[in-house]
């Protein structure tokens, strides 16, 4: 890739809408808001995006005309909560092949409409889990608790360490106007007292989702030094897939197939773990924090737990992790959380919980819940300040 | 529960996994094997090694330990709503591959990893049999 012509990308311009529960905003005008917002973030024309990747999990085709945009293509990708960084890695490949110069990674999505119309109200938990459904496996929550069981049998994990992850990230949103913890502290007994909802895990270790747009302007290095805002580099980019762990049965020995996804991007950018300033880890429930931060090596195998209730992931600690509260106290735009967090963190944007100095992004994406296993893809994405 | 029965292979639209639930129907408990490499899938897959040749399915000890598990508090389907507390155990079968299922026979709060279960099946209507699992003497292999 190194000798094509723009490998290098950049984040050029970013547009988050209102993130909440029950807007009642269709989802193709959150993906027009969030369009728009982007185009201004980045100083750029409808006419110039060239490549647009839909990043809902829908068919990109009606989005073009409701949008006003005319690209040379219009791709639809889901790979789940994988998406964001699915489509970065799309959109760095077709920058470097010169397919396009600007492309728009969009997201909007309207959960709290799709569930009034299925009337179950059942959120989350809405999706099937093929074979696993006739037992009442039903929804990610489950899955995730079959993990975090698993995870204190082996190492001693406590609810309570559990808990910390969610304090630590309630403590960062509440200093975050716009997430749905701004001003709502929590403190660890907030999270003890919360109701359980399939063991291991308690309310409070469960992201809510919530209606809300997105949009990512991906350009070359190059291109971006010609516009007004502050870029962002992608570094490097890697994924895995959890179907090999399902083969080999170490599936449940691991959150994710992280090994393959963190060498591809680290070796990509050149750099170690001792590089990376701030995490922003996918993490719709809390097990999802210890288990990342283990696989990509903040701590030992085991060690998540008393590494996060040590506060080594807030302010302070060694990697300030999900400082806009992640998924589970800031807001659910699935990949998109945690890709706009690393962004707003170069750039310098992140407000009362910025990192000073904060110069790479470890961002993380894992998703396509369903069938026996907690989610299948996962994806890295190494950020750095910048062009 | 729902008034019908929902049916294995609504979960699976296509036929891999047929024969699974076909013996089931008739209490067996089988698992796909690849007759080239001896190993044992479930569900059924395409061998990563060796590919669709060659792949059979035989009979098994519907034997295993529990290998994780979780106490189901939450209804997320109002027809769930009776039945809550449950639990969802993934086994570690003897064979090798994990099956998602239920112990039944057995309080939630004595389930624990490691704990060895065996297979019983549970005719649940006229066209559906799952099998779950209840607890077994380790020695009883």
């Amino acid at each position: 890739m190194a000798e094509l012509n723009g490998a290098k990308a950049a984040i050029v311009g970013v547009g988050v809408t209102k993130q909440g529960r029950s807007l009642g905003i269709p989802e193709r005008e959150l993906r027009r808001e969030a369009l728009d917002l982007a185009l201004a973030d980045a100083g750029l024309r409808r006419s110039d995006i060239d490549g647009y990747i839909a990043c809902h999990g829908g068919v990109a085709f009606e989005d073009l005309r409701y949008l006003g945009l005319g690209p040379l293509f219009s791709w639809s990708l889901a790979s789940g909560g994988a998406t964001a960084i699915s489509a970065l890695i799309v959109a760095r490949g077709v920058l470097a092949l010169g397919q396009a110069r600007h492309v728009a990674l969009c997201y909007g999505f309207a959960p709290s409409l799709f569930q009034s119309r299925a009337g179950t109200g059942a959120g989350l938990g809405g999706f099937g889990y093929g074979y696993p459904e006739l037992y009442g496996m039903v929804g990610p929550a489950t899955s995730h608790a079959l993990h975090a069981q698993r995870h204190m049998h082996l190492y001693g994990t406590t609810s309570e360490q559990l808990g910390a992850v969610a304090v630590t990230q309630r403590a960062y949103a509440a200093k975050r106007p716009g997430t749905l913890g701004w001003g709502k502290p929590i403190a660890l007994d907030d999270h003890q007292r919360s109701r359980m909802i399939c063991e291991p895990l308690r309310l409070l270790d469960c992201c809510r989702d919530t209606d809300g747009g997105v949009c990512v302007i991906v350009t070359t290095a190059e291109r971006a030094r010609d516009l007004r805002g502050r870029p962002v580099r992608v570094l490097g980019t890697g994924t895995g897939h959890n179907i090999r762990n399902w083969y080999d049965k170490s599936v449940y020995a691991h959150h994710d197939d992280i090994a393959p996804a963190k060498a591809r991007a680290f070796g990509e950018a050149g750099i170690g773990l001792d590089g990376v300033d701030v995490a922003a880890l996918y993490d719709p429930f809390t097990i999802s924090v210890i288990m990342q931060l283990e696989e990509y090596g903040f701590c030992a195998p085991g060690e998540g737990g008393p590494f996060v209730a040590a506060g080594e992931t807030g302010p302070s600690g060694r990697i300030p992790t999900n400082t806009g509260g992640g998924q589970l106290s800031g807001y659910y735009a699935t990949g998109f959380t945690a890709l706009v967090e690393g962004t707003l963190q170069l750039r310098g944007e992140a407000g009362a919980t910025q990192v000073e100095g904060a110069e790479v992004v470890l961002v993380s994406g894992h998703g396509g819940n369903g069938g026996v296993q907690n989610t299948w893809a996962h994806a890295t994405a190494l950020l750095g300040k910048g062009s | 529960m729902s008034a019908r029965v929902r049916h294995p292979l609504d979960f699976a639209p296509d036929d891999l996994d047929r024969a699974f639930w076909e013996g089931c129907r008739r209490h067996e408990f089988l698992l796909q094997r690849s007759s080239r490499t001896g190993r044992y899938h479930w569900p059924a897959v395409c061998d990563p090694e060796t590919g669709r040749e060659g792949m059979e399915w035989v009979r098994a000890s519907g034997r295993g330990v529990v290998h994780t598990f979780s106490i189901i508090h939450q209804a997320f389907r109002k027809e769930l709503a009776d039945r809550v507390p449950y639990n969802v155990v993934v086994v570690e079968l003897e064979e090798g591959p994990f099956f998602h299922s239920n112990v039944v026979d057995c309080p939630n709060e004595a389930i624990y990893i490691g704990m060895p279960v065996e297979v019983v099946f549970d005719d649940v209507s006229e066209e559906v049999t799952l099998p779950r699992f209840r607890r077994r003497e380790a020695a009883a292999r």
